[in-house]
Order: structure tokens, then C-alpha cells, then sequence
């Protein structure tokens, strides 16, 4: 589990070699979740840090988004006359794609270089291997408490996401530009469904993304050489491996899932 | 140490729970609850020869009040008829037998729901029964073909006959223009070609096989709508007791005007022959 990446020379070779060693490590950390239920209170700790700590960016990050989605909605519809049906497409469209791709996106960069920043440090100043030395399993005690705690926090941060936008979105759109209060949220309800938009949209993808952008920030974390530039270039690795899997993966799931 | 760890399990909890009512103004406020919420319901079929682009879970209304959802669209395997199961509330269930089921859209671009408009039969639907009386969706098409008189009669191939007509000059008739008879349509161009021999252009009009009682003598003109529209042929009913048949020839024509040769008549100088010689020499 400690094991540092062999050196390979070839770029294929060694992102096959990453993703090999992470798949691994996933199952390494799934066979810790029953010894982890040990540290139960580290694992709150963890959800307090990068769930309740990440509300406020999450929140003032959605309620902008929904806003700008807003205004640009409004002034495309009104060619044609629809802007009644602005509320609906700011809803639709926060919900299956904007919510859970930005929050997964803002997660990455607000809590999983964080993760990674820290475990790598304690690698870097030996405290994983302290641990082992008092038969602590760092595993159990470090990396899955982390893990559960991004998975946990990801619908939740993005359900609050999703509801800052819609907020913004009434904000912009019929307190200032005057679109009917009543064809807002009836147009919406009428076409959000709950199994496709919601269960499907919300809580499916930013759970998948959750999983994805906390694997990586825990995989990146303990796999960095033990050096302040090992941990510098593990950080912005976590940054660019999630935005890169969070795009790809939400490809596949609309295609799947829609 | 406890202080700062109760207040990050505060902190921890009023997150969850934050959270959680996020997901329940998102799925309660924002989403139509009355989508998902299946209560006691009950299941009747009903079968239309064309249920356009209705889909699964699609409203039934009955008055405009949405009491149901479509539950199952199928195809009868043996007849082209589509099968559609509507699943409608158990407190609606007093639908006479002789209700009309209707596929309806709502709005001009709207999705397409279900409208029951009920009968005046004594005896109500019960779950699993059929509603006889359907009425399909009517696709675009065909209403604007009734609007404009066209739809399905110029492409009726079979179902047609066809009449030569010899003009000196069609203007910019080409294949494909309607035949109109009273301004209506009743057939199109079939072709448009110059005649070798006659120095003329030969068109051959498809008539639809419904207007089989024109007289022989009938005068086939071509006409523009409109100042700028496009050209058609225009056939004027004579009084002969002989009816086109397929193959004959009109013999009364009258060609395009052209605006040369308006403008000609008007002018002292015009030269109707010059036009005649250019028209002649291009074919």
C-alpha cells in the first residue's frame, strides 16, 4: 500500500501503471471500511472538513451559476418569446449537468488538494509510517475515513448546489427581469422529473464524482515522493486527474443514464 | 479538546442536515411530486392508429386536470394499431364506457398528452376494460394539407392519370407545380420538356384519378399566384361531353404571360416576334 510508483520511462506505460495501482488501492480502501468503523469520529471530522467546510464556495459558487445561467437564458428566449420557459431549462440543465459536474469540479479543487496536501505531508514527515509502528492501520485510519467523508459530502454539497442556483436563477430572472413568478416554478415542475432529473441527475452522478474526485485525492496523497515538491506536484495532479475523469465520467453517465 | 470537537460535530451534523433538506426542496418544490406519486390506480387500454409523439408516463387529462399517466405504449403485433395502457387514479373511476380517448398537444409545439372527453353511457370503464372510442393524433402534415389543399394528392402515384398539354411558353413551370382546377389542387407536373417536332413545350400534368369527369375541351393555362409566387396550371373546364382520359392531349392552352411581353404591350415599340424568335432559338 506504501508502495511508491516503479519508474517507468514511457507516458503510457505510466498512466497505465496509475490507474492500475489506483484500481488497486480503491480495493484496499474498500476492505478498510469495516476496521475503519473504529475511527467513526475521524471520519466525522473528515465529513465537517471537506463537506461543511466547502458550503460556503459551493453555495455562493451555485447561486452565480444559476444566475448567469439566467441571464443568458433570458435573453435567448426572448427571441423567441419563451422566456416562460426559462425557470425550466435553468432547472433541467443545473440539475443533469451544471450541478454535479461544478460541484464535483469546485470539490476537487476546495477539498481534494487539501486530502492530497495533507496525507502527502504526512508521508513526507514519516507520520503514515509512525503509525504503523504502533499498529495504527493508516489505511483505516487515514485514507478511508477521507474517502467515505468525500462520498458522503458530494450529494449533499451538490443538493445544495443545485438549490442555491434555482434560488439565483428566480433572483435574476423574476425579481429583476420580470418573467411571471407562477410560469417559473410551474413550467419546472411540470417537466423536472424526479426519477430522471433528481435521483438520476443529482444524486447519482455527485455520488459517482464523489467517489472518483476522493480516490484520486487519497491515491495521490499516498503514492507522492515524501518531498515538499513530491507533494506540491501530487496536489496538482489530484486537480487534473478529477477534472479530467469528472468531464469523462459524465460523458459515460449521461450516455448511460439519460 | 472536547469543545473544538463538539463544535465540528455541530458544524458536521447541521451540514447533513442542510443537505438533506436541499434534496427535499429539490425533489418536493422544483419537481411535480404528482409525476412520481403513483397512488391507487387503475389500468384501460385504448388503441389508436396513430399516437404521434406520444410517450410513456405522458399525462392523461380528463377536462385539462391531469388524472393519470400513459403507462405502456405497445404495436398490436398482427394489425398496425398501437396500444396504449393508461394508467388513471383509482378515485377517477367513473368513466362512462363511451368516452373518448383523444391524443392532444399541448400548445402548437407542446408534448402530447391523453384528453378523455367523457359519453353519456350509464356503464363506466372498469380496470383492465378498453376504451372503444379513439380518436388518433392528426400530424402536421396532414392538417396543413388541409390547409392548403395539397396533402396527399400530388404524390398519389397509381392513383393518377396523366394529360398532355403543348404551350409556346411555360415561364419557369418546372416538374412538381401543382395542377389547380377552381383554385384547388388536384394533381402536379409530372415533366417539362421541349417538343423537337412541334417547337413547343410539351408538359405532362398528373391528375389525381378523383377528377375523371373533365371535359375534353378544357383549357389548361399556366398562371403565377401572387405577383411573385411560383407557376401552376391552372385548368379551365370546357362543355364537352367527352372526359380526359389518360394520355390525351389539351388542345386549348394559354402560355405564360411574361413580364417582356406586358411591358411590350404597353410600349408602342414593342416586338411580341423577337420574343417569339428567342424563345424558339433557346429550346
Amino acid at each position: 500500500m506504501n508502495a511508491r510508483a516503479p519508474q517507468h520511462d514511457n507516458v503510457v506505460t505510466q498512466s497505465l501503471a496509475q490507474i492500475g495501482q489506483c484500481g488497486l488501492f480503491l480495493l484496499t480502501l474498500l476492505a478498510a471500511i469495516p476496521r475503519s468503523f473504529r475511527y467513526l469520529r475521524e471520519t466525522v471530522r473528515q465529513l465537517w472538513f471537506v463537506g461543511a467546510m466547502s458550503l460556503t464556495i459551493i453555495m455562493v459558487c451555485g447561486l452565480f451559476v444559476g444566475m448567469v445561467l439566467m441571464l443568458q437564458l433570458y435573453h435567448v428566449l426572448s427571441i423567441f418569446g419563451g422566456t416562460s420557459a426559462s425557470g425550466m431549462v435553468v432547472a433541467l440543465s443545473v440539475y443533469r449537468e451544471l450541478g454535479p459536474v461544478v460541484t464535483a469540479l469546485l470539490f476537487a479543487g476546495r477539498a481534494g488538494t487539501a486530502v492530497t496536501a495533507e496525507i502527502g505531508l504526512m508521508r513526507a514527515t514519516d507520520q503514515i509510517d509512525a503509525m504503523e509502528m504502533m499498529a495504527v492501520d493508516p489505511i483505516a485510519y487515514v485514507a478511508t475515513p477521507r474517502f467515505l467523508a468525500g462520498l458522503i459530502a458530494m450529494p449533499l454539497l451538490c443538493c445544495v448546489f443545485c438549490a442555491m442556483a434555482i434560488f439565483g436563477g428566480h433572483l435574476v430572472g423574476v425579481t429583476w427581469l420580470g418573467v411571471d413568478n407562477g410560469t417559473f416554478w410551474s413550467n419546472m415542475t411540470a417537466q423536472v422529473d424526479v426519477h430522471t432529473d433528481i435521483v438520476n441527475g443529482v444524486l447519482l452522478k455527485s455520488l459517482a464524482f464523489g467517489a472518483v474526485v476522493s480516490l484520486i485525492a487519497v491515491f495521490q496523497g499516498f503514492t507522492t515522493p515524501p518531498t515538499s515538491e513530491g507533494v506540491a506536484y501530487a496536489t496538482t495532479r489530484t486537480v487534473v486527474a478529477s477534472s479530467i475523469a469528472i468531464l469523462a465520467l459524465d460523458f459515460v453517465l449521461t450516455a448511460f443514464l439519460m | 479538546m472536547s469543545q473544538p470537537r463538539s463544535s465540528y460535530a455541530v458544524g458536521t451534523g447541521l451540514f447533513i442536515v442542510l443537505g438533506f433538506a436541499a434534496l427535499a426542496y429539490l425533489a418536493t418544490q422544483t419537481s411535480s411530486v404528482a409525476n412520481v406519486h403513483q397512488g391507487d390506480s387503475y389500468v384501460v387500454d385504448a388503441q389508436f392508429t396513430n399516437i404521434g409523439q406520444l410517450k410513456e408516463r405522458a399525462p392523461v387529462k380528463i377536462a385539462g386536470v391531469r388524472v393519470g399517466q400513459v403507462q405502456s405504449i405497445t404495436l398490436t403485433p398482427d394489425r398496425d394499431v398501437a396500444e396504449v395502457k393508461l394508467s388513471i387514479d383509482k378515485s377517477y373511476n367513473h368513466i362512462p364506457l363511451d368516452s373518448v380517448a383523444t391524443i392532444f398537444t399541448s400548445g402548437l409545439l407542446g408534448d402530447q398528452y391523453v384528453g378523455i372527453d367523457y359519453g353519456s353511457s350509464k356503464q363506466t370503464v372498469a380496470a383492465g376494460g378498453t376504451l372503444a372510442r379513439t380518436k388518433s393524433t392528426q400530424p402536421l402534415e396532414e392538417m396543413l394539407g388541409k390547409f392548403f389543399g395539397a396533402g396527399g394528392v400530388v404524390d398519389n402515384v397509381g392513383g393518377s392519370y396523366a394529360v398532355k398539354a403543348g404551350f409556346s411558353n411555360v415561364g419557369t413551370l418546372s416538374a412538381g407545380a401543382p395542377v389547380k382546377m377552381a383554385g384547388v389542387v388536384i394533381g402536379s407536373v409530372q415533366s417539362v420538356h421541349a417538343d423537337p417536332v412541334k417547337l413547343n413545350a410539351q408538359v405532362v400534368l398528373s391528375i389525381d384519378k378523383r377528377y375523371n369527369a373533365i371535359p375534353d375541351d378544357s383549357s389548361a393555362a399556366v398562371f403565377t399566384s401572387g405577383l411573385i409566387g411560383s407557376q401552376y396550371v391552372a385548368i379551365q373546364p370546357g362543355g364537352s361531353p367527352e372526359m380526359l382520359k389518360d394520355g390525351d392531349e389539351m388542345i386549348l392552352t394559354q402560355s405564360a404571360m411574361q413580364l417582356e411581353d406586358l411591358i411590350g404591350k404597353f410600349l408602342v415599340n414593342g416586338s411580341p416576334s423577337d420574343k417569339k424568335d428567342a424563345g424558339n432559338g433557346g429550346k
